[in-house]
C-alpha cells in the first residue's frame, strides 16, 4: 500500500490555499468594488453593548434600512460631538429592539425610532420580526469568544476585499449561476452588488456606482415592487393594530419612567413607494395614531420643507450627500421639536424658526 | 469556543506552540488543563464551577468506592456521585420541561397551578462531560480498573477541549493511559491532524451552515403546509446539515487532538450508508450508542433475559437516548421510533433465522428492510440490491429527523403529511437553487458514504498520490473560506 507523504501535502495545500486568496482578492481589487463590513449579530451586538452610554446627543437609533442610509453618522458627530448607536436593522421592525431596550432595567437613554410603515406595523411573530428577534435573543449569550472572534474579524475585514459576505460569500455566488426561477416562488430581494457598503460604525451608503447609475438603480425599484407583490395584501387593523400599539407604548413607558426619552422619526420616500405607502398605511390612521397613542414627539419629513425636497434614486433611501445634508437639517428641527441639547454649534441653527408644512 | 471560530485559531496556536516547546510533561498537561479551561470558560465563565464540582466530586467519590470492600457502602458511594452528575443534569436540562409537565399534569386532574418558569441556562457540554465522568466511576465501582490516582490526569480527561462540548464521549481507558507519557504528535500526525481539523471545518462552515441550514431553518419553521418537493427538500437538508455539524464537530475534535498526539475514537461512520437501524447504530454517534450499550442497555440485562425483556430494554435504552438529546417530547418520540425500528428489525431477524431462508436469497444482517422491500425475487446480496436498502434505511431515518427537528408535534406532522402529498396545494416556498443545492448534497454524501462505507478516510488518503489528497484539502480550504459564515454553533451544543 501506498503511503501519502502528508508534510508534503500540507505545504502544497497551504500554497494553493493562499495563491488562491491572493488572487481572488487581487481580481475583486480590480473591479473596483468598495470596502464593506459584514453586518452581522456580532457587529450588532458590539453596537447594543454601547447602549448605556446612550444620551441626546449620542441617541440609540432603532428602525430599518433607512435611518442607516438617511441619518449620517459623521454629520451628526461633527454637529454634536458624539456618534450615534446604530441598532437599526435592514428589512425588519423595530418593534423588537423595542421591547427589548424596554425590558433592559439598564437603559435609561435617548431613542430615536424610525418608522417604515410596512414593517413597522407588522404583527408578532411576523417575517419582518424575525432577523430582529433573532438578534435580539442573541446578545445575552454573545459570549468573550464570540466578542474576541469579532475584534480579529474587524482587522480582517478592513484589509480583505473578498470577506464581503453579503456580496462574495459562497451562497450569493451560486445565486449568480444561471438557475432558472421556479414559478410561483420568490426567493427573496436580490440587490445589484453597487447598491451599498456598510461601514464600521454600521452606517450604510450608496456606492458612487450606483450613485451615478439609472439602471442600477431601476433594478431596486423593481426588487421594491417584488418585495409589493409578496407582501401581504392588506395592512395590519383592528386588534392587531391596537396590540402594536399598545405594546410599543408600554416599551416606551418602561423607558421614560427609567428617566429615558423617545422620538419617532419617518424618513423620505418618494414614487412608486411612497405612494403605496400612503394608501396603504394612510398618516392619519398609522403615524398619527402611533404618536397620540404613546404621547411620543415625532418628525415626519413631509411636514418640514428643508426634509421634505430630498432625491432617493430608488425611492426608499437617500444618497450619501442627500443623507449629510438631511441630517444637517434634521438637527436643529429635532432641537426644537424636543428641547435636547445636542451641542454648542445648534445655538447659531437655532436663531431662526424652523418652517413647517402643517 | 467554537471551532470555527478566529479566536479558536488563535488559541489552538497558542495550545499547539505551548505542546512543542521544551518542557516538562507535567507541566504541559498543566498547560494544556488551563487552555482547556479558558476554551470552556470563555463561553460562560460561571459555569466552569459545575465542570469543577463534577471533576472534584467524582475523582474523590472513585477513590473512595475502590477503597471500599463493603458491597452497601460502595453503593452508598456511587449513589451519591450518580445523584450529583444526574441532579445537575436534570436541574439545568430538564428543569423547565419537569415543571411543564408537572403543571400539564396537575391540569389535567383539575388544579390549576402556575408556578414561575425558571430562567435556566443550559450549561454548553453538560450532557457531555456528564456522562464521562459517570463513565469513570461506574467502572471504577465494577472494579474494571482502579482509580487515577493523578487528580491532572483526571481533571485533564475529564477537561480536555476537543472533546469537552460535544464529544466523542471518551471513555477513560480511552484517555487516561494517554496521559501517563510524554506525547508530541509526529509530522504525519500533524499533518493528518490538520487535514481532519479542516475537513471538519468544511462539513460544518460550508456544507451544514453554508449550503444547507437556510433550506432545513426555512421548511421547519413554516406554520403551513409545503408542496411535497418542498417538503422533502427540507428535510434532507436537515438530514445531511445534522450530519455534517456534528460528524464536522467530532471530525474537528479528532483532528485538534492529532495534532497534540493524542488520539480520540472515531464518532461516525458513514451513518447514511447503514443497511438497518442496528448497522445505523454502529455507525451514528458510535460513542454515545456503545455508552448506552454498556452502562444501560447490558445492566438492564440487555437480551440475556427474556424476548420481551430485550425488546423493553430495547425501548427504554433508545427513549433515554432521545430525552438526553433534548428535554422535549419529539425527541422522545425521535427515540422511540428508533427503538421501534430497532425492536422491528430484531423481530424478523429472529424469525429469518427460524425459517433458515433459502441460500439463493441471503439475509441481510441486522435489517428490517428486507422484509419490508416486499419484492419477491430482488437480489438483495447484490451491490444494487444492498443500496437499495441502504437507501430505505436512510427513507426511515428521514422520517425520524422530522421528529428530531421540528419544533413541535403539530408541526411534524404537517412536514409529515406535505412529504406524502396531502397537500397538493400547498405553498412552494423554496428556489430552484436551493432545491438543486440540497439535492447535489445530499446524492454526493450519500454517494460518499456508500463507497466508504468499508473503508476509512485514512486508508483511501494513504492510496492517494500526495498531491491529489493537497488539490481536494485546499479545494475544501478555499470554500471554507469563501462561505465566511459567522461563528454559529454546532447543533449538538444545545444537547
Amino acid at each position: 500500500m501506498k503511503t501519502t507523504n502528508y508534510p508534503k501535502s500540507v505545504w502544497l495545500t497551504l500554497g494553493l490555499a493562499l495563491a488562491f486568496m491572493v488572487g481572488w482578492e487581487t481580481y475583486w481589487r480590480q473591479q473596483h468594488l468598495p470596502f464593506s463590513y459584514n453586518d452581522d449579530e456580532s457587529m450588532w451586538a458590539s453596537k447594543r453593548k454601547q447602549v448605556y452610554e446612550s444620551s441626546p446627543a449620542k441617541p440609540v437609533l432603532i428602525g430599518s434600512s433607512r435611518i442607516k442610509f438617511d441619518l449620517d453618522q459623521v454629520t451628526w458627530t461633527r454637529i454634536t460631538g458624539e456618534k450615534p448607536i446604530q441598532l437599526s436593522i435592514d428589512g425588519t421592525s423595530p418593534r423588537p429592539v423595542l421591547t427589548d431596550l424596554g425590558n433592559d432595567p439598564n437603559f435609561k437613554g435617548t431613542l430615536i425610532i424610525d418608522v417604515t410603515e410596512m414593517l413597522f406595523f407588522t404583527p408578532d411573530g411576523s417575517f419582518p420580526e424575525k432577523e430582529a428577534i433573532k438578534r435580539v435573543s442573541a446578545y445575552p449569550t454573545w459570549s468573550l469568544s464570540q466578542q474576541a472572534s469579532f475584534q480579529i474579524n474587524r482587522l480582517l475585514e478592513s484589509s480583505l476585499l473578498f470577506l464581503d459576505d453579503r456580496n462574495l460569500a459562497l451562497n450569493p455566488l451560486l445565486n449568480l449561476l444561471p438557475i432558472p426561477t421556479r414559478a410561483g416562488v420568490w426567493g427573496g430581494p436580490q440587490f445589484p452588488r453597487e447598491f451599498f457598503i456598510v461601514d464600521e460604525n454600521r452606517q450604510s451608503k450608496m456606492t458612487p456606482a450606483f450613485v451615478a447609475d439609472t439602471n442600477l438603480q431601476n433594478r431596486v425599484k423593481k426588487v421594491w415592487m417584488d418585495v409589493g407583490v409578496h407582501s401581504p395584501p392588506n395592512a395590519v387593523d383592528g386588534a392587531a393594530l391596537l396590540t402594536i400599539l399598545d405594546d410599543t407604548k408600554r416599551s416606551i413607558d418602561q423607558i421614560r419612567a427609567r428617566g429615558g426619552q423617545v422620538l419617532f422619526l419617518r424618513t423620505p420616500s418618494e414614487g412608486a413607494m411612497w405612494e403605496a405607502e400612503k394608501k396603504m398605511y394612510p398618516r392619519r390612521k398609522y403615524w398619527d395614531r402611533l404618536l397620540a397613542h404613546t404621547q411620543t414627539p415625532g418628525i415626519y419629513f413631509e411636514d418640514y420643507p428643508a426634509l421634505n425636497s430630498f432625491y432617493c434614486p430608488e425611492w426608499s433611501h437617500l444618497t450619501p450627500e442627500g443623507a449629510e445634508q438631511f441630517t444637517e437639517d434634521l438637527i436643529p428641527i429635532m432641537v426644537q421639536k424636543t428641547g435636547w441639547p445636542l451641542g454648542q454649534p445648534l445655538s447659531a441653527m437655532l436663531s431662526q424658526p424652523i418652517p413647517t408644512c402643517r | 469556543m467554537v471551532f470555527n471560530s478566529y479566536t479558536f485559531i488563535v488559541f489552538f496556536a497558542i495550545v499547539l506552540i505551548l505542546h512543542n516547546l521544551p518542557l516538562s510533561w507535567t507541566v504541559k498537561k498543566v498547560n494544556l488543563l488551563l487552555g482547556s479551561y479558558l476554551f470552556y470558560a470563555l463561553w460562560n465563565p460561571p459555569f466552569i464551577l459545575l465542570l469543577w464540582l463534577s471533576t472534584v466530586v467524582d475523582f474523590y467519590m472513585a477513590r473512595l468506592i475502590a477503597g471500599e470492600q463493603q458491597p452497601l457502602r460502595r453503593k452508598l458511594l456511587l449513589a451519591v456521585s450518580l445523584v450529583l452528575n444526574l441532579g445537575m443534569l436534570s436541574y439545568f436540562k430538564y428543569g423547565g420541561f419537569l415543571l411543564d409537565n408537572f403543571t400539564a399534569l396537575l391540569s389535567t386532574v383539575g388544579i390549576v397551578f402556575q408556578a414561575a418558569k425558571p430562567d435556566i441556562i443550559l450549561p454548553v457540554g453538560i450532557s457531555f462531560y456528564t456522562f464521562v465522568t459517570l463513565s469513570y466511576t461506574l467502572d471504577v465501582y465494577r472494579r474494571k480498573f482502579d482509580p487515577e490516582p493523578s487528580f491532572l490526569n483526571f481533571a485533564l480527561f475529564v477537561t480536555f477541549f476537543p472533546h469537552l462540548v460535544a464529544g466523542p464521549i471518551v471513555r477513560p481507558e480511552d484517555l487516561i493511559p494517554q496521559f501517563k507519557t510524554l506525547r508530541r504528535a509526529t509530522a504525519e500526525q500533524l499533518s493528518w491532524g490538520l487535514f481532519l481539523l479542516s475537513l471538519g471545518l468544511f462539513m460544518k462552515v460550508t456544507v451544514a451552515d453554508g449550503l444547507l441550514a437556510d433550506t432545513a431553518d426555512l421548511i421547519f419553521s413554516l406554520p403551513f403546509p409545503v408542496q411535497m418537493l418542498d417538503a422533502w427538500t427540507g428535510v434532507l437538508a436537515f438530514s445531511s446539515q445534522i450530519f455534517c455539524d456534528f460528524a464536522g464537530y467530532s471530525t474537528c475534535a479528532i483532528g485538534v487532538s492529532l495534532c497534540l498526539g493524542f488520539v480520540l475514537p472515531d464518532n461516525f461512520r458513514y451513518p447514511y450508508a447503514a443497511i438497518g437501524f442496528q448497522d445505523f447504530w454502529r455507525r451514528w454517534h458510535i460513542t454515545l450508542s456503545t455508552w448506552l450499550r454498556d452502562y444501560l442497555y447490558i445492566p438492564l440485562g440487555g437480551n440475556r433475559r427474556s424476548p420481551l425483556r430485550t425488546y423493553v430494554n430495547l425501548m427504554i435504552t433508545m427513549l433515554i437516548g432521545g430525552l438526553w438529546h433534548g428535554a422535549s417530547w419529539t425527541f422522545v418520540v425521535w427515540g422511540a421510533l428508533h427503538g421501534l425500528f430497532l425492536c422491528a428489525e430484531r423481530l424478523i431477524r429472529q424469525r429469518m433465522v427460524n425459517r433458515q431462508p433459502p441460500v439463493t436469497e441471503p439475509v441481510v444482517e441486522g435489517s428490517i428492510i428486507r422484509q419490508a422491500s416486499m419484492g419477491p425475487s430482488i437480489p438483495l446480496g447484490s451491490p444494487a440490491g444492498q443500496l437499495a436498502l441502504a437507501l430505505l434505511t436512510l427513507f426511515f431515518v428521514n422520517i425520524t429527523w422530522v421528529f428530531f427537528r421540528a419544533p413541535t408535534f403539530g408541526g411534524a406532522m404537517l412536514l409529515l403529511l406535505s412529504m406524502v402529498g396531502r397537500f397538493p396545494a400547498g405553498v412552494a416556498m423554496l428556489t430552484n437553487t436551493a432545491i438543486v443545492t440540497v439535492s447535489a448534497v445530499t446524492i454526493l454524501l450519500i454517494a460518499c458514504h456508500w463507497f466508504m462505507r468499508n473503508s476509512s478516510l485514512a486508508e483511501l488518503a494513504k492510496r492517494l498520490p500526495w498531491w491529489a489528497l493537497s488539490l481536494g484539502w485546499a479545494g475544501m480550504l478555499i470554500l471554507v473560506m469563501l462561505t465566511q459564515k459567522g461563528s454559529s454553533s454546532f447543533i449538538y451544543f444545545q444537547f
